[in-house]
């Protein structure tokens, strides 16, 4: 029972590494948490869910929920933290701004979807289950393992390999420096967004899937869950993000099972509240951006 | 006409109530702290005046008292660790406190209720009761404000290093300001279970903090003006056009938006600003 | 004689040693100097006397409080007031309102009567008022006392963050690069203001790059060279010692 335990927690946390790593990844580079983030999930599932009920194939939903996703994503950092940052408030401000954000986008949600669950029209995945040894794995489980994977190497190909990763971390390093050697930073920002919002829509469409529930609040949770796994990596780190998704996955999946159940949240938050005090820079953050210096 | 006005007590009702909560916000924020906790506080001290009332028929009085401090023994509580960190840091720290509260609330189904929440609390709180603990919650900020404390408050928000140089406690302050906004969010909490029959956990979670925080936004957070106008003008504004009403959120969220990025400060800080810039001008006008 | 006294204060960061042995005295009523090149570990002396970093080794004394351990707002209590390297003044604050947080350790109305906006709250900051315009008159600044600090000229900036300092009532000041960026005039201005405030019995710790207004100024001067004290004694003694000079010519563009 605890191999099968472990390898639910693993599929769990491939979708927690898609939707995290973008929520880290804006942060790494901009300093703001976006809270907006949780709806950009959330609209991912959505249009799956519209595309496959107006009839189209989920091939396509899954590539139009990215595509929408990203963009939604890019507008967010247009029209919520493009200027802030230029007026320096973007720490306080980022979070206000972008509490704005989700609000809209979830309560336009709720107007589309008349406050209702929407569930995918059975099979639209096959249901298929593959056993081996004492283990079930459903082809849903492995397609999610596959496509958190293949994104994940993706995004570490692009970041660590190419030539949009050393001016990422360019514009991240020096802002000011990176302009005058002549990367447009808005652009970079622009391209990052897309990228973290596309992975989180990839993250909610597989969450629809595998609990076939999708609804206007759905984002809610995953933000805080969001929230731990930043904190537990470092926030902005990616390395830190994935390893700390892995551990939170399995954390949760092993509580859920083996604890009475109703304080898993307790139990994961009141971690989250204990990390941020002793170690507020996270598994693999270096820097101390949390903690105080000084004689107080 | 008597009609008219009934018909926007339950308004006035809740302006009262979350006044007092966003003055609650309001206080942390002053001081610097990027604290999220109001919401918590205020569950916390509205089911301590609940469970007194239901379970144990304590008189009311004793139940808001009870609210109110316990509220400011959980803020008092929060803010040691909350000292240690800054900036989005809190502000995620007390995010996490209240999910913590939200599903301890939650999981203790014998002693409130659980998911279902607590019924059957006896009405004993009405319009003027509410109205008198708001215009003294505003007072009580207010006259803070204007006197020694307020100016520490000031000088701690804008610059910690000055004011240690200067000889003010920013960890006794931050202190004091939790324990403010969280008697003041207890004791509205209490007055609240006792004004609204039932409480359940969902009340006190992410969507009042978002509530409470879009008050002082909108309003402003360096005068006691900004959450009083804050309040009235979100609470006001989505009744006086009944189809924006469906959409309140939206409207906040925008709101949101709008006021962070053109008007940081809210708008009754600006209008207060550009007055006594005026004032100034007309001044150096004169003289030369 | 009370007097403002480092002793034997050692600062390392993990093993990098950044100041070493340091012995200071500042007497009341006098300007002490203290001067180096770039990089000699002047600002670490200033955060270690100031609490911005925790000490190492050895003590600091003002008068008789030992201040070695305390934290940051201790050591104004104890009375030690500064100034800092850049201004920094509420810029959105008055003037007026500025000078008045200085006078914060003095208020003696209770939390409780603050709060409740108690007359007794209301008459002290009333007095607060007064004080702070006849301190802005002493310097000057009297004009400004309504207009937004962030809005006056550089000088009248310095003007004002030294009355502030002025208003903790201390018996010590350390003045940190006062005239960085300023010219003559407004330097000169401001040496009338620091010997004012050494003839009000005052000792003053001034921490400066610039040589030529620490020997103008200063009856006594310390030269520190990476974290060490290479020379000590009157300006014109210290100026001229072969030691000091290759200091500054070594790794300096002054």
């Amino acid at each position: 029972m605890l191999a099968q335990q472990l390898l639910n927690g693993l599929v769990v946390s491939g979708v927690y590494a898609l939707f995290s790593l973008g929520f880290t990844l804006v942060f790494g580079i901009q300093r703001i948490l976006n809270l907006a983030h949780g709806a950009v999930f959330m609209t991912g599932a959505m249009v799956a869910y519209y595309t496959v009920d107006g009839g189209g194939p989920l091939w396509l939903g899954f590539i139009l929920a990215i595509v929408v996703s990203g963009l939604l994503s890019v507008l967010v950092e247009i029209i919520c933290f493009r200027r802030l940052r230029k007026t320096g408030d973007e720490e306080f401000g980022g979070v206000v701004s972008s509490i704005g954000a989700g609000l809209v986008i979830t309560t336009i949600a709720q107007q589309v979807s008349n406050t209702q669950i929407l569930r995918f029209p059975f099979e639209t995945f096959p249901v298929v289950i593959f056993r081996f040894w004492d283990l079930r794995v459903s082809m849903l489980q492995l397609f999610m393992a596959g496509a958190a994977i293949v994104m994940v190497l993706i995004l570490g190909y692009l970041f660590y390999k190419t030539a949009f990763g050393r001016r990422v971390r360019a514009v991240t390093d020096n802002e000011h420096a990176a302009m005058l050697m002549g990367i447009n930073p808005n652009r970079i920002y622009s391209q990052t967004y897309f990228l973290a919002g596309a992975l989180a829509g990839a993250a909610g469409v597989l969450v629809g899937l595998a609990f076939n529930s999708i609804s206007f609040v759905m984002g809610d949770p995953y933000l805080m869950f969001g929230f731990a796994i930043i904190i537990l990596g470092g926030l902005g780190s990616i390395p830190g993000a994935l390893l700390a998704s892995v551990v939170f996955g399995m954390v949760q999946t092993l509580t859920i099972a083996y604890l009475p159940s109703g304080l898993t949240d307790t139990i994961i938050f009141a971690a989250l509240f204990l990390i941020l005090l002793i170690r507020p820079h996270g598994l693999l953050g270096q820097e101390d951006a949390g903690n105080l210096g000084g004689r107080r | 006409m008597n009609s008219f006005v009934a018909g926007y007590i339950p308004l006035f009702d809740l302006y009262c109530l979350h006044v007092g909560l966003a003055l609650s916000q309001y206080i942390v924020l002053r001081v610097g702290v990027f604290s999220l906790a109001t919401a918590a506080f205020a569950g916390i001290g509205a089911y301590t005046a609940g469970i007194l009332a239901v379970d144990l028929g304590m008189h009311p009085v004793i139940g808001v008292i009870a609210g109110t401090a316990t509220g400011m023994a959980a803020a008092i509580f929060l803010s040691i660790p909350l000292a240690r960190l800054r900036g989005v840091y809190q502000a995620i720290a007390t995010v996490a406190f209240i999910q913590i509260c939200l599903s301890l609330n939650i999981y203790s189904e014998n002693l409130t209720g659980g998911a279902m929440g607590l019924n059957n609390i006896p009405k004993t709180v009405g319009t003027l009761t509410l109205f008198i603990f708001a215009a003294l919650a505003t007072y009580l900020i207010w006259s803070l404000e204007k006197g020694r404390i307020g100016r520490a408050f000031n000088t701690i928000r804008q610059d910690e290093a000055v004011a240690a140089s200067l000889g003010i406690s920013i960890r006794k302050h931050q202190m004091l300001a939790f324990a403010i906004s969280g008697a003041l969010a207890g004791l509205f909490g209490g007055l609240e279970a006792y004004h609204s029959y039932a409480i359940d956990p969902k009340q006190f979670g992410f969507h009042l903090l978002i509530t409470i925080l879009s008050y002082v936004i909108f309003g402003g957070r360096n005068s006691v003006i900004g959450p009083l106008v804050g309040a009235a003008f979100l609470i006001i504004l989505p009744e006086l056009a009944r189809p924006l009403a469906e959409n309140r959120m939206v409207i906040y969220g925008i709101m949101l938006i709008l006021v962070i990025n053109y008007m940081p400060k809210g708008v009754a800080d600006t209008a207060i600003d550009a007055l006594k810039a005026r004032k100034l001008k007309a001044r150096g006008a004169a003289s030369s | 004689m009370t007097a403002l006294q480092l002793t034997n204060l050692s600062k390392s960061f993990g093993g990098v040693i950044a100041s070493e042995a340091v012995n200071i005295e500042v007497p009341a009523g006098k300007i002490i100097g203290l001067i180096g090149p770039n990089g000699a570990g002047k600002t670490t002396i200033v955060n270690l006397i100031t609490g911005m970093l925790p000490v190492s080794g050895g003590t600091i004394h003002v008068g008789e409080t030992d201040i070695t351990h305390a934290p940051a707002h201790e050591i104004c209590r104890a009375g030690l007031a500064r100034t800092f390297q850049n201004t920094r003044l509420l810029s959105e604050a008055s003037v007026l309102d500025n000078v008045m947080i200085g006078l914060h350790r003095h208020e003696t109305s209770s939390t409780f009567a603050a709060l409740l906006g108690l007359p007794s709250a209301g008459r002290e900051t009333q007095e607060l008022r007064t004080q702070s315009m006849e301190l802005l008159d002493r310097f000057g600044l009297t004009e400004f006392a309504d207009y937004p600090a962030g809005g006056l000229s550089y000088g009248h900036q310095r003007k004002v963050e030294m009355a502030r300092a002025v208003a903790t009532d201390p018996d010590f000041i350390l003045l940190d690069e006062p005239i960085a960026g300023m010219n003559d005039v407004e330097s000169d201005a401001l040496a009338d203001i620091f010997r004012g405030v050494a003839k009000d019995g005052k000792g003053v710790l001034l921490i400066e790059h610039n040589v030529r207004f620490v020997a103008k100024l200063c009856s006594y001067v310390y030269v520190l060279d990476s974290g060490r004290l290479i020379s000590e004694g009157a300006p014109d003694h210290v100026l001229n010692e072969p030691l000091v000079i290759s200091a500054y010519l070594g790794g300096d563009d002054a």
